[in-house]
């Protein structure tokens, strides 16, 4: 399973991310780095799948952790630490999206090739597979995520949060700022299509 | 539990976040269709797990701290850092200089002070006093009788 939310609530001397972040805010620089090191792998994971683009992803999480610093004199614990994080990388990541939906073209966002920045494959390479297997792996791919970026706008965003992120609905409806049987009905309906749209690859 | 109720919490029992037990289970086990679509839904989670996000890159970390840096060397900008830029500074100060020279300019062309002001009221009865004593002047006229309003 992939790049879920780190879970533990506490920090060092048993600090929640609240508390580490009120850290930041007097001052403690050591406390960033704390809150990186800990989510910077999530982020860079859920951006990637918003953006399909892993030097665009990194930037973007890059961005994500600078406006956290940025803002952590305005910064109030009155929601998770975890919701003002994804609220400031969803707004991010959906921004980013608009600007560069003319500088995407259909294939570049489907083809599952290596990435021309990294140079590396999301397919990972496996000697064990035959060609015509990797062929068929290469297409399943193409095919999910063809198939979650073509999702309504929220219906891609829950999906990411709960399937790859392991957010609960409560959170995802606080980021989304949805009711959370809104929330339900809103990632049933997204995997009724992913079921529908992916029944003959499973 | 509800066939409705049974699909709000079925993609967190597709993932797992919640275990198949209790009334879960109980529905289940008396709804085929619910059960089927359950195995479908949990078919479709296995499928999206092939989509792997890459690793971050090993200069992530060095990136970030670089834009940091960065970050932190930027002055505060605060409501009065214009001064310190000289060439803003001069054209603010010409400005208000200019914008009090005008003024002073008008009020002197035009002494005439604003109405309803202890001033004006002077000034005004200062005119209605030249009125008045030529109001005499208006007293010796003589009416002349062949004139007529609409001749």
């Amino acid at each position: 399973m992939a790049s879920a939310v780190p879970q533990s609530p506490s920090g060092p001397e048993g600090l929640t991310d609240a508390e580490m972040m009120l850290r930041v805010k007097a001052g403690d620089d050591s406390a960033f780095d704390y809150l990186v090191q800990k989510y910077r792998r999530a982020m860079i994971n859920f951006m990637y799948r918003m953006a399909h683009n892993s030097a665009a992803a990194e930037d973007l999480a890059q961005e994500v952790f600078l406006r956290v610093y940025r803002s952590r004199g305005s910064y109030e614990p009155s929601a998770k630490f975890t919701t003002w994080l994804y609220r400031i990388a969803t707004n991010l990541a959906v921004n980013h999206a608009r600007d560069t939906r003319h500088e995407r073209p259909e294939t570049m966002v489907s083809l599952d090739e290596p990435d021309e920045e990294t140079g590396t494959s999301m397919d990972v390479a496996d000697s064990s597979l035959s060609v015509e297997e990797k062929l068929v792996r290469r297409e399943r791919l193409m095919a999910i995520r063809k198939t979650v970026q073509k999702l309504p706008e929220r219906q891609r965003i829950a999906v990411l949060m709960h399937k790859y992120q392991q957010m609960d609905y409560k959170q995802i409806a606080e980021v989304l700022k949805l009711s959370e049987s809104a929330t339900k009905s809103l990632l049933f309906r997204a995997y009724e299509t992913l079921r529908e749209q992916l029944k003959s690859f499973i | 539990m509800t066939c409705k109720e049974m699909k709000e919490v079925m993609p967190d029992l597709a993932l797992g976040l919640v275990p198949v037990s209790g009334e879960n289970a109980n529905h289940l086990r008396h709804c085929t269709a619910c059960a089927e679509k359950l195995e479908q839904v949990q078919k479709t989670m296995a499928l999206l797990d092939e989509w792997q996000a890459p690793e971050p890159s090993p200069y992530f970390d060095t990136r970030l701290h670089a834009r940091l840096k960065e970050e932190k060397e930027k002055a505060p900008e605060s409501w009065l850092a214009w001064i310190r830029r000289p060439a803003l500074a001069l054209v603010a100060t010409l400005l208000v200089a200019l914008s009090i020279s005008l003024t002073l300019f008008r009020s002197k062309a035009d002494p005439q002070s604003s109405p309803g002001t202890a001033v004006s009221d002077l000034q005004q009865l200062d005119k209605n006093n030249d009125l008045y004593s030529e109001f005499d002047v208006l007293d010796d006229l003589q009416v002349q009788p062949d004139v007529t309003a609409n001749p």
